[in-house]
Formats: structure tokens, sequence, C-alpha cells
């Protein structure tokens, strides 16, 4: 990972497994926590977009949860930990269309594979830290370019 | 009703009676902008105002009220074209077939009348070749999303600019019944378009608010409006007395529909969504604003409750309303009633197509300023952990955290919270 300015601002929010009333929600407000401070529209999606895979993630497979945003000077970091049961193989779980989803999951339209695939996709850095039965720890990052606005002022 | 036309500054839409106004959390607590705080025990608005006229719902006061232009009176019919929402079909009861509300229009004395209820299946119908040809051209957005509902492109606008590009840029129906209405006296009579003028009979403040200041067209084509339960007692009388039997109707249930949820896209092949009531539009706007629902081709949305039915000046029960509209669909059919070659003709023509205003180009935040907001908010957390969280109002700011906002930004106090107040002694 790269060095980390000072954090500037955290916020944390807990996920709920199955909770799929409020599913969502989080990454929510993660977008609007970030719009509201003002970054690069497209950055701003990006970061919801990790948020959101990762906290449907959560929500289908995982224990309770929590996420938490980060913003530094020049990065912002989703550490997202819940205590479910785990990822046995990571490297398959990165793989596009691999899913452990239930058929029931899968009718609801989740469980196409893409969530940690299409977190890679958006993050500039994405590490896994997990096991079987030993809880899940995402840890992303995106970089804040020039783009966050502009650094000329 | 009050004038907005002649207002300056910042525009709000509603109004607040001070004689009226109990000072309550109601209409603050449904403002969807927040944009309303209660002082000195009256609401005042201070904040963007989107026109959606939640507040006015909220009072139960009859407090807050629509701000428009209605200066309209009867006596001046002899001088307007007339062109009314397709809801108007829905309010007079089953036994009221939309025929018999045109020509009670034209009874009252309307130098001419429209019938709104075929443009729109024209559009609907065109609708669904912008749609199919939109997919092909890559990069383009997804989804679009329906110009319609004023609200909707005020809330756009205001709260989630990086949409614009996502509004359809085709011209509503109301605007292209007015347009082709000017365009035809013009070329018939040699009428200049100066000295037509359209009044659109609507069911909702917001079309008025759309013409004086039109946000993603460069102008609107229409000139004045009423609303519909301004008009429905002379239209009612009128419509008993109606002696002819022109036909001035010519569209299938698929026109008529339109003021119903789903009615826009009813018909369509696409996947689309119709969506209606305020929250629900803002949630889907902010997923959009996600990334999601990219799959998707186009969503109707509307901010009132079982959509145009539910607009604030229709008289009808919206709920008995969208079974009338139902039944009328079973009578006129679903199957389209526009010539599709003509249609394609006049899509290639750009006949469709609104005078868009350019994309709208978000200024972006300097880096300094970024970091000032990112402060502000480590501010607003940190009062809002000292805080009761009983999101109460008392304060008279909608909840706790724009409270903190307040704060923060040097509008409110924090002895404002007489809970705080209370517990500490304070």
């Amino acid at each position: 990972m790269p060095a980390h300015g000072i954090p500037q601002l955290k916020r944390s929010f807990k996920i709920e497994a199955r909770d799929f009333l409020r599913a969502g929600e989080v990454s929510l407000q993660v977008q609007r926590t970030l719009k509201n401070i003002g970054f690069d529209e497209e950055l701003v999606r990006r970061v919801a977009i990790c948020a959101y895979e990762a906290e449907m993630n959560v929500v289908l497979h995982g224990g309770n949860g929590v996420l938490t945003l980060t913003i530094h000077s020049g990065n912002i970091d989703l550490h997202v930990v819940d205590d479910g049961p785990g990822i046995e193989n990571i490297e398959l779980a990165l793989k596009e269309g691999y899913s452990t989803a239930t058929p029931e999951q899968r009718e609801m339209g989740f469980g196409a594979g893409m969530g940690l695939p299409n977190i890679k996709k958006n993050a500039d850095s994405l590490e896994v830290e997990s096991g079987k039965g030993a809880g899940t720890h995402l840890k992303v990052m995106l970089k804040v370019t020039k783009n966050g606005g502009d650094m000329s002022v | 009703m009050s004038d907005v036309s002649s207002r300056t500054g910042p525009v709000h839409y509603v109004e607040v009676d001070d004689a009226l106004c109990t000072g309550c959390v109601l209409c603050m607590k449904v403002c969807p902008t927040k944009a309303i705080r209660v002082k000195a025990g009256k609401a005042r608005l201070e904040g963007v105002c989107i026109d959606c006229v939640e507040c006015v719902r909220a009072c139960p006061e009859g407090a807050m009220k629509a701000l428009t232009h209605e200066d309209f009176t009867l006596e001046e019919s002899s001088n307007f074209t007339v062109s009314a929402s397709t809801v108007i079909y829905s309010q007079f009861g089953e036994n009221v077939l939309p025929n018999d509300i045109l020509l009670g229009l034209k009874r009252m004395g309307f130098k001419y009348v429209h019938d709104q209820s075929y443009t729109s299946e024209m559009f609907s119908f065109a609708l669904g070749l912008h749609l199919r040809e939109s997919r092909k051209i890559p990069d383009s957005p997804f989804p679009l999303i329906s110009p319609v509902c004023p609200v909707v492109v005020r809330l756009i606008v205001h709260r989630f600019p990086s949409l614009f590009k996502n509004i359809l840029p085709l011209a509503t129906p109301r605007e292209i019944v007015a347009r082709e209405a000017k365009r035809r006296l013009r070329e018939k009579y040699g009428t200049p378009s100066e000295e037509i003028q359209v009044l659109h009979v609507t069911p909702c403040p917001s079309k008025m608010i759309s013409i004086i200041e039109p946000l993603s067209q460069t102008r609107s084509y229409l000139d004045r409006t009423i609303g519909i339960n301004r008009i429905y007692e002379p239209l009612n009388r009128s419509i008993q007395e109606v002696d002819e039997d022109r036909v001035l109707h010519y569209s299938s249930g698929v026109g008529l529909g339109w003021g119903m949820p789903g009615g826009e896209i009813a018909g369509l092949e696409m996947n689309c969504l119709a969506i209606s009531g305020l929250q629900e539009t803002i949630l889907y706007l902010e997923k959009i604003e996600m990334g999601l629902l990219q799959d998707i081709d186009y969503l109707e949305l509307r901010t009132c409750p079982e959509g145009c039915l539910g607009g604030p000046f229709t008289v009808a029960d919206k709920y008995l309303a969208k079974n009338h509209l139902q039944k009328l669909i079973q009578i006129f059919g679903t199957k389209t009633r526009v010539k599709y070659d003509y249609i394609i003709k006049l899509y290639k023509k750009g006949w469709f197509f609104a005078d868009r205003k350019p994309d709208r180009l978000v200024k972006k935040p300097s880096q300094r300023q970024i970091n000032q907001r990112i402060g502000r908010l480590n501010r607003v957390d940190q009062i809002l952990k000292t805080l009761p969280r009983m999101e109460c109002g008392i304060c008279g700011s909608p909840d706790c955290r724009t409270f903190a906002e307040d704060v923060v930004d040097g509008k409110a106090r924090m002895e404002d919270c007489l809970l705080l107040h209370e517990r500490t002694g304070k």
C-alpha cells in the first residue's frame, strides 16, 4: 500500500447480514459524504460502486460488518471488516463469474460473481484478508488525483 | 394566490402565510432539499426550492401556499388556444369521454382546442425509436430520464447535476402541442407567433414554473397555465351543454393513460421503469449517479404520489381517477393509432427534439475548498456526537445533522437545542 497522508475524515457504518431492506444504504451514505465534499463525480462513482459491492458481499455472504471510510490527502480508503464464514479460496473469488451465492439469492438477482472483480476494476488497489471461518477484511484504496479538485489553487 | 413572475431575487415557489403558520415542524421535516427553517415561530424558506409542494401537502393549517402566475381569467378565452394535460380525461367520471371534454372546452369560448393525448402517443413511439438509436451509440448515458415532470428536472439541476446528460433530449408532449399549434396558425393564417397564446390546463403548479424558468430547454412554447381545479366547474357546466358532435379526440388508450404511473412507458418493448413519489425518485437518482441501473433504458419519474393524477391542482380522488383512466383504456384499446412511417420520418427530421440548453458544466471545487469542506464535515461530526439525536426539529432545523451544519455555518447556536440545554443545564 502506498504511504498515507494524515487522515482527514473518518466515518464508520454498520452493515447487517441478510438485511435486504436496508442493503445499499451504507454505500449511499458513502456517496453522499464524498459528493457533499465536492470530489470529482467519476471518483465518487468509483468509490460508491466499490462500497456497494463490498456492502452487498457482507449482506449476502458475511456476518455483521463495519465499513470504514477514511479520506486522506491523496487517497480514499474503504475498509470493510465482517465476522462471517470467510472466503476459502481468495484467488477464485476474484475471478469474474465465480460465486457461492445460493439459488435463492440468485433468484433475487445477486450472485453474478462480479462483486470482488468489480471492486478490483474500479479501485486503485484491493487487498483481501480472509480464510475459512476467519471473517473477511477488505482493504480498498482509490487515489485522489488532480481530478479530485483543481490542485492549482 | 400570488404572482411568481414578477418576483426578483432567489426564486422560491411556495410562500408562508405568517397569519396561519403555527411554527410547527411539519413542512420543514418533509422538505427534500432541507430548504425550510422555523425561526421565531414561523417557517422560513432559506435554501433551494424545487417546487415539489410537499410542504403544501404537509401543512395542516394551509399556511404554505404554492406561488403561481394564475392571472388568467375565462373572459380572455377567445384570445387563447387551449391544450389540457391528459390528466383532465380522468377527472369527470366514466360517463364523460375525452371528446366531450374537448368539445366542452371549445364551448367555453377558446379559439382553438388541442388534444394532448394523440401527441403523447406519438411521443411514446418516438421515445422507443430514440432509445433504440441511443443504444447503438457507444458511451451514451443510460438510463435516460423522462423530461416530463418539471420537479424531476429541477431536482437534477440542483442536486444531481451530473445526471443532466441523462435527461431525454426530446420535447415533452405539452411543448410539442404548443409549438405545433403556433406553427400551424402561422403557416395557415400568417398569424405572427407573438399573437398566438397557448394556455395549458395543468394538474400541478410546477408546469407554470417550467414556463417562466425552463431549466432543460432554452424556451417554452406555452404562454399561460390554469389549474384543473380552477377550470373544473365552468368546464363541467359546459360539458353538459355540448350540442355538437365534431371529433377532436383521436388517440387510443396509449395516449389517454399518460397521466398515471407507467403511462408514459406503456407499450414500449425496452427495459423501462416507472417510479412515482418524491422519496423514491430521489433514491433512484442516487442509484443512477452511483452507476447502477445502466441496463435500464428509461425511467419515467414523477414526484407526486400516483404520478400526475396526484397533482395538487387535480379535483378527482387520484385512485378513482386512475380507475376512470383504466376504463377509458379498455374502451379505446391499447393498440397505438399513430402512423409508424410518419413518426419515423418526423423523428429523423428532428421534429421531436427539444431546443436543449447545453449540458451544464459543474464547477469543480479547488483543493483548498475540498479541504475546507472536509474540515467543516469533521466539525459537524463532532457537534453531532454531542447532540441528543432525537431528530425533533424544535431547534428550528429539520434534523440533528442539519442543525450541526447550521451551527458550523453560523446560522444556528448550540443553545437552540432545547433538549441539550435541558440535559446539561447550559
